[in-house]
């Protein structure tokens, strides 16, 4: 018996624009033509499919950084960014909004692991030597994910404005007072004032929701187009050839 | 008719029969550098490690509440002050260094080596034993800087004292 | 290369010049925009408490100026409680006649010159004049705290142990 398959009828057809999926050419004409899967390469080397090529690293910082906009949404139904009530906001949606506590702690735990993953997912990257020709951009790239990374997490530090928050970025900001010429007007920018108050709260908040979220995307974008570009690369050949 | 649509007979595809030994000859081993298609040979394994990732999530979340202390006081430095775990031992080394060194230079000269690693090591050897300055500076680096975190994250209590974590518990997340 | 630039040159370099002062002029706006509006945070002169209550040998907690009154030689300075380190506020211990820093543990003297720790300098002052009966502290003038590893102006060593564990 032939099942009907979405991709059979005339609006399936319209949508996803690959032919029934018989040979590997097919399939190839399938990947291409599928949004979700143009960020991936057709073929990928069979080495890649091993655990212990990546540790899956890369591809669970992506995941954590989709838990993150998922959960972080919800969240901002729920605050406002100002000292009255940001912290009233936060027991709010730990004791009456519908799994706020765990969407919270969703968002909290993603955070910290998305960091550990992705400094792991360089070391992993660094010990496979694969930030060598023709991968260093990529790597220069991944370096700046890392620290959007940080930047994000230490941005969302602020957002609950409870003890732990106000004095983390105050340490954190300090620091920037010693750096030569620049360090004290680039704190004041920052912070918007010269010390941690509702002026830093905003433009933290701003920089979490919007600005650096948008960056690392675009970053993202760029990191994952490089990988797929250079996938079909053949490190072996290019060693043995690099010997002769 | 070799770049024509198979035929289909019967439900069932009629690619052609051909006498003698199949034309890729023998199955030949698999190798590491062989490409396979990423759907679904990657897709399939990018799947389960993304769910294996939402359990890890979904279990913590369950287990462990974030933390919220008390609301934001600007009259009172809670004592021990942690930074977040990440930068615990950049703390570390502030308690230890002139903040020009610890606060400026460490993080400068570690983001700016990273970003211009490819670019400093030209050795195109891919083999560990091949690359060992490398892969021991590396190392090194990354040793240093776990311990440092351990060490600022649980190891620090109030005034920065030196305390053990079996002890009293400082640490924050 | 006698005729100097021709036009393709002149065309060329013009819009790469013409792209990098749209950029630089973006940039600057954008920092002058973010640059935060003055009168934000402290500044203001504070009357705080008459001069006579202001002790000689501990330190006393002015909230609304953020500082420590003492007296130095009979002459009242006030400390301001940001430690010069990374900006957390330093505690007054009572019991050691120090101010610590609870971040990473600094000790300053009652006249804030640091002991020991990280901090750089002591304790930053602000201006201090008497208004009327009172004690009138200027947090717009800020006077920076000597560099740790001067000589200690008054001689008055740790009276007990400190209050890290307190």
């Amino acid at each position: 018996m032939k099942r009907l398959k979405l991709r059979d009828t005339t609006v399936g057809r319209s949508f996803l624009r690959s032919p029934d999926r018989a040979t590997e050419r097919d399939r190839a004409a399938g990947h291409w033509s599928n949004f979700l899967l143009h960020i991936y390469p057709v073929k990928v080397r069979r080495r890649e499919l091993h655990f212990s090529f990546s540790w899956y690293l890369g591809v669970a910082s992506a995941v954590l950084l989709a838990s993150l906009v998922a959960s972080g949404i919800y969240l901002m139904f729920f605050y406002l960014p100002s000292p009255s009530s940001a912290y009233g906001d936060m027991q709010t949606i730990q004791t009456q909004v519908a799994f706020g506590q765990f969407i919270r702690n969703v968002h909290r735990w993603s955070a910290h692991l998305m960091v550990l993953t992705v400094a792991a997912h360089m070391a992993r990257v660094f010990y496979r030597g694969a930030y060598k020709a023709p991968r260093e951009a990529n790597w220069t790239i991944g370096v700046i994910l890392l620290v959007l990374t940080l930047l994000l997490s230490f941005t969302g530090y602020l957002l609950p404005w409870d003890q732990l928050a106000f004095w983390a970025v105050t340490v954190g900001s300090s620091m920037a007072d010693f750096v030569p010429f620049i360090g004290g007007s680039v704190r004041e920018v920052l912070l918007g004032g010269d010390q941690v108050g509702s002026q830093t709260l905003l433009r933290f908040y701003v920089l979490h929701v919007v600005v650096l979220p948008v960056v690392l995307v675009g970053a993202l974008a760029v990191h994952l187009w490089r990988w797929r570009k250079d996938s079909m690369f053949d490190q072996a050949a290019a060693e043995e050839g690099g010997e002769a | 008719m070799s770049d024509q649509d198979p035929r289909i007979a019967d439900g069932k595809r009629v690619l052609g029969v051909v006498p003698g030994i199949p034309a890729t000859g023998a199955q030949k081993d698999p190798s590491d550098q062989d490409l396979v298609m990423t759907s679904p040979h990657l897709l399939v394994r990018h799947a389960v490690a993304a769910l294996a990732v939402l359990l890890v999530v979904l279990v913590l979340s369950i287990l462990f509440d974030a933390p919220l202390r008390e609301v934001a006081n600007p009259f009172e430095t809670p004592n021990p002050e942690k930074a977040p775990w990440y930068f615990a031992a950049l703390q570390e080394l502030l308690a230890l260094f002139h903040p020009v060194v610890a606060g400026v230079l460490v993080p400068t000269a570690i983001i700016g080596g990273l970003l211009a690693l490819p670019y400093i090591d030209r050795n195109p050897a891919i083999a560990t034993k091949a690359r060992k300055v490398a892969v021991a500076a590396f190392t090194i680096f990354m040793v240093t800087w776990i311990v440092l975190t351990l060490i600022g994250f649980a190891f620090r209590g109030p005034n920065w004292s030196w305390v053990w974590p079996w002890e009293e518990w400082h640490g924050e997340l | 290369m006698s005729r100097g630039i021709d036009r393709r040159d002149f065309l060329d370099r013009g819009w790469k010049t013409g792209i990098v002062m749209l950029s630089a002029a973006g940039f600057w706006t954008s920092w002058d925009v973010l640059r935060p509006l003055p009168g934000s945070g402290l500044g203001g002169v504070v009357n705080t408490i008459p001069a006579n209550d202001v002790p000689g040998s501990t330190a006393v907690y002015v909230r609304t100026a953020q500082t420590y009154l003492t007296k130095i030689d009979d002459e009242v300075v006030a400390l301001w409680q940001k430690c010069p380190h990374l900006g957390c506020r330093v505690a007054w211990c009572e019991t050691s006649g120090e101010f610590e820093c609870a971040c990473h543990g600094s000790r300053f003297n009652r006249a804030g010159e640091v002991r020991s720790g990280p901090s750089p300098r002591g304790m930053d002052r602000f201006a201090v004049a008497a208004e009327g009966d009172l004690v009138e502290v200027d947090t717009g003038a800020v006077t920076e705290g000597a560099p740790a590893g001067s000589a200690e102006s008054i001689d008055e060593p740790p009276r007990g142990s400190g209050c890290a564990h307190a």
